[in-house]
């Protein structure tokens, strides 16, 4: 058995027993395993983006104008937007126009938050809540009175913040 | 490079050589050198109002203005520069100072040259930070028009178009600095047949349309390239689509027929496609009214009802709504399996009228009226029909060719007319003989209908010595009591100043059908029957190759109890036959009656099976414009329900009648037609021969009728905005059109006591009418005229078609609420 060969065993020998040791380390701590859904994390990190919502003004007025932009700037092409004009007896939002129907899909979301960035008027947001699952895959496609948060600030948005 | 006709200037250090009269922004664009414009638009002459084109001349102390300044030899031009870049910036920041910004709410987001211009050329942030201009929004301007005054940056190209392109002056810039604004004059509702085309050019979102508010974002449209068939001029357009729903129509560049122009109707015309009043489903009479069926027990009746009764006791009408390749298949089925020769698309026209025996559309090319010297139109109103085509003749009259009319009215287009020539409604005839005589003739003292024969031969003279003169006929002329006079008149002038007359006559896809062979003694391509006969036959199997009924003659033939079975395809008769007696006594004696539409249309009403036809946006095939251009059409949007194309119908009965017509694709049924029509191409032309005219039947003066107790003489004409089946279901048109109305001259509404927008009913001997009574001078007292195409007030209930000319009387029936 020549000299290198011997060394080259060594070097091998000494890097499994490095890994070992790491294994070995952790043997003795704590799991950190969360027993989820029994048990849940306290709560996730400020910035994480998980559901969407549409976000209304102080005065339950919708943020929305369904501009589009949301749409067109999409990596996935998850929403659909169609607008509709106010009208003095039915304004939605603020201006001329409005989002008369909104839908995001759910499953094609890949939460990257770009449709939150474009957003000029700082209605769609991404919230903290990641529970997202269904029986179908059209439950998964949200409509306007599910992404439409319940009353100014349910989102956990500030309802009176200026963008 | 010494051509005098040519400089050679440098743009950003590259030498280049354009023709003399260049502008700097023209020659830079050649190069491939952007440069940002808003006020200039390459079809009207610069302006130099925004200042956005700005560049660096050297040896010029300040910026210039590109689109203004005239490329000179030897010009060293800089876009690029720093001083450029800043003077750029500049001027954006200016605009933008009074600019709301509400992008996300405006229509034009998306495709706005502000958007791209500040994106590219603009500084990124505003130093602006006192109150920004203020005005009330949106403001409507007509049912076409919304005005966002906010956003305008006052580039003034909708004004000029309106000037300069449209001539109809339709808006006007108002007040000075800080306050001008765009408007209509006396804020009136915009007045124009082609303010849509204002939408387009207008540089960012002040000017949008009320039937495309807030439906979609150029992001969500499919455009989908096609041809409007709405009336005969074809112009190209783009279906913009989004989720099987057409948006808006926008033109599509074609510099043959349309340049970049469409006028309003094909604007905002084609929004019926979508209504929901759309027929989904075969309906079959049953006892008191119908009821929906499946297309298997549809046909079923109508092949029993077909296999029962001979071939030439069946008759077929319309086809100025199917494309080309639907027309063709429509032609086989009748001649080749129905084997009848009555078939004709010409519903609408009047049997003593020249129209019947002269082939259609235009001899002179679209493109080539623009370069035009002298222009008759004689009882054409070419706005009202043709609109787009007026564009080409303005440019013409704008390089100085003059403008003759001879008519009942005038027109709307008499400010560009140099020689209008009014008539009553029986002295057509007369004016044109004086006219012709005068043409290289020496001119004949007198009067004739009140116009001095001197004005006659001046007009007679520019006809005469013009070296590229057109001349057109219209529906007006051929349908007047002197019609066959008026056109043999207007044969001779044709004759003695060598060109070839342009048949005015036709809407939608007339020519096509008559391509297709929709005609009882044409085969397809107007070729004579007897000629064809081999070929036919040699295509189809067996074939009628006789010689059939005309439209007029079926409906006589119908209401003498000749008929088993009328068919009725892309036509509603009931409002389109010149008189409605008849074609109620038609419908009456024939036993079954089947009718293809897309609407429960008044002939479908009547119907006894009614089958749900698709229409031209939702097929792919061709059609034919007036000037014998053969055009695509693309389906844009499905069809609703289970309906469709009368093609498909045609072929699924021949199949229950035991006959095979196998056609898969719109390609292999043109391919078809080329093989009995020589020349027809894609996108060639096929130019109608008109057959030299012999002398007209003598039809007497019968015609200066006995009107005791009628004493105004009817006029009628098309619009361009009606409300027929179809427009009255294209919501923005329905409103151009508004309610039915009728013209009366001001002393004649005088001596009747009605005021402006009384409700008044006009009766014949046969039937009346309530519209609305407008008052105008373009019309001759004792003379009433009243639009077609209106169905809660359809002229062909006034008039009795055995006599030349109709006499009404007009009554107030509701005053006009104040
Ligand atoms: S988070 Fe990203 S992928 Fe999801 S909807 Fe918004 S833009 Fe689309
Ligand atoms: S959520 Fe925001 S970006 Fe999307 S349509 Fe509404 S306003 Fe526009
Ligand atoms: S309305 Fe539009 S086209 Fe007209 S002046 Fe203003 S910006 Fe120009
Ligand atoms: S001119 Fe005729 S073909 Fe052209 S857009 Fe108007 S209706 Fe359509
Ligand atoms: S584009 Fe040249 S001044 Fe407006």
């Amino acid at each position: 058995m020549g000299a290198r060969r011997v060394r080259k065993y060594l070097r091998q020998g000494f890097a499994m027993l490095k890994g070992m040791a790491v294994t070995f380390r952790y043997l003795f701590r704590p799991p950190i395993t969360v027993m989820y859904p029994e048990q849940k994390r306290p709560a996730v990190q400020p910035r994480f983006k998980g559901r969407h919502w549409l976000t209304l003004y102080e005065d339950t007025m919708e943020r929305c104008v369904g501009c589009e932009l949301c749409v067109i700037v999409c990596p996935s092409q998850a929403i659909y937007v169609k607008a509709a004009e106010n009208t003095p007896e039915h304004q939605v939002s603020k201006g001329e126009r409005y989002a008369e129907d909104f839908q995001i899909n759910e499953l094609r979301c890949i939460f990257c938050g770009l449709c939150e960035e474009a957003c000029p008027t700082g209605a769609i947001v991404l919230g903290r809540e990641y529970e997202l699952a269904g029986y179908t895959r059209e439950s998964m496609i949200y409509t306007k009175p599910m992404l439409t948060e319940p009353y100014p600030g349910a989102s956990g948005r500030d309802p009176k913040r200026e963008v | 490079m010494n051509d005098q006709s040519r400089v050679t200037l440098t743009i950003d250090g590259t030498p280049i050589t354009v023709p003399k009269g260049t502008t700097l922004y023209q020659a830079a664009k050649r190069s491939g050198i952007e440069i940002p414009i808003f006020c200039y638009h390459d079809r009207m002459p610069p302006l130099g109002a925004c200042r956005m084109c700005l560049v660096k001349v050297e040896k010029m102390a300040k910026l210039q203005t590109s689109c203004t300044l005239e490329a000179l030899e030897g010009m060293v031009v800089d876009t690029t520069t720093p001083e450029v870049k800043s003077g750029q910036e500049a001027i954006l920041e200016f605009l933008l100072i009074n600019h709301p910004l509400d992008c996300p709410i405006c229509d034009k987001g998306g495709e706005c040259p502000l958007q791209d211009q500040t994106f590219k050329f603009g500084p990124g942030r505003s130093r602006f930070v006192e109150a920004k201009r203020d005005f009330a929004k949106p403001v409507s301007l007509g049912p076409v028009l919304v005005l966002d005054r906010e956003r305008c940056i006052l580039c003034w190209r909708c004004v000029r178009f309106g000037e300069i392109v449209a001539g109809d002056d339709a808006l006007k810039g108002f007040e000075r600095g800080f306050h001008s604004e765009i408007n209509t004059p006396f804020t009136l509702p915009v007045r124009s047949k082609f303010i849509g085309n204002t939408i387009g050019i207008c540089p960012v979102g002040a000017l949008t349309a009320k039937s495309y508010r807030f439906i979609a974002r150029p992001w969500d449209n499919q455009p989908v390239q096609s041809t409007c068939t709405l009336c005969g001029v074809g112009c190209a357009v783009e279906f913009d689509v989004r989720g099987g729903k057409i948006t808006r129509t926008r033109p599509y560049e074609d510099p043959a027929v349309n340049d970049v122009w469409l006028c309003d109707l094909g604007f905002f015309g084609h929004t019926f496609v979508h209504h929901e009043g759309r027929l989904r489903r075969p309906l079959v009479r049953r006892e008191g009214g119908f009821a929906e069926t499946t297309w298997d027990d549809a046909l079923a009746l109508i092949a029993s009802r077909l296999e029962r009764s001979s071939g030439p006791r069946v008759a077929m009408l319309g086809g100025a709504r199917l494309t080309n390749e639907d027309g063709y298949v429509a032609t086989r089925f009748f001649r080749s399996v129905v084997r009848t020769p009555h078939l004709d698309h010409r519903v609408d026209a009047l049997a003593r009228g020249p129209d019947l025996r002269m082939s259609w559309g235009m001899t002179t090319a679209i493109e080539d009226l623009a370069r035009a010297d002298c222009l008759l139109l004689v009882g054409c109103d070419i706005t009202e029909t043709y609109p787009v085509i007026w564009l080409r003749m303005k440019q013409a009259v704008d390089r100085g060719a003059a403008l003759i009319t001879v008519g009942t009215r005038s027109l709307e287009i008499k400010p560009s007319v140099r020689w209008q020539f009014l008539h009553r409604r029986t002295h057509g005839a007369e004016v044109m003989r004086a006219l012709g005589e005068s043409v290289r003739g020496s001119p004949p003292r007198g009067t004739v209908e009140d116009i001095d024969r001197e004005v006659i031969a001046a007009a007679a003279a520019a006809l005469g010595a013009a070296s590229r003169p057109v001349v057109m006929v219209g529906r007006e002329a051929m349908d007047a009591p002197d019609g066959w006079e008026i056109l043999l008149a207007a044969g001779e002038i044709c004759r003695k100043i060598g060109v070839a007359l342009n048949v005015m006559r036709g809407k939608g896809n007339a020519y096509g059908a008559s391509l297709a062979g929709i005609l009882p003694d044409a085969a397809p391509g107007g070729r004579p029957l007897e000629e064809a006969a081999a070929e036919l036959r040699n295509l189809w199997g067996e074939v009628n190759e006789g010689s059939g009924m005309t439209a007029p003659e079926i409906i006589e033939a119908a209401a003498a109890g000749g008929l088993d079975v009328l068919y009725v395809a892309g036509a509603d008769p009931a409002n389109d036959v010149p008189d409605r007696e008849r074609w109620r006594a038609a419908r009456a004696r024939v036993p079954f009656v089947v009718v293809h539409d897309a609407f429960l249309s008044e002939t479908a009403q009547s119907a006894d099976v009614v089958l749900p036809a698709l229409v031209a946006a939702e097929k792919d095939g061709t059609v034919l414009s007036i000037e014998g251009r053969v055009r695509r059409v693309r389906a844009a949007a499905q069809g609703p329900g289970e309906a469709r194309a009368d093609g498909t119908i045609f072929a699924a009965l021949a199949a229950r009648l035991g006959k095979t017509m196998g056609y898969s694709s719109w390609e292999e049924i043109f391919n078809e037609m080329r093989e009995l029509i020589p020349g027809l191409a894609l996108d060639g032309r096929m130019v109608s021969r008109h057959p030299p005219m012999d002398a007209a039947p003598d039809m007497g003066r019968a015609w200066i009728q006995d009107a005791q107790g009628y004493p105004f003489a009817l006029i009628l004409g098309d619009v361009l905005f009606d409300r027929g089946a179809l427009m009255a279901r294209s919501p923005t048109i329905a409103d151009l059109a508004g309610e039915p109305w009728a013209l009366i001259h001001p002393d004649d509404a005088a001596t009747l006591g009605t005021v402006e927008g009384d409700s008044v009913v006009l009766s014949s001997r046969r039937g009346s009418v309530a519209v609305r009574a407008r008052f105008s001078a373009s019309i001759r007292p004792g003379e009433v005229y009243l639009p077609r195409g209106y169905d809660a007030a359809p002229a062909n209930r006034l008039v009795d078609a055995r006599e030349p000319l109709t006499y009404v009387q007009v009554r107030v029936l509701v005053p006009a609420t104040t």
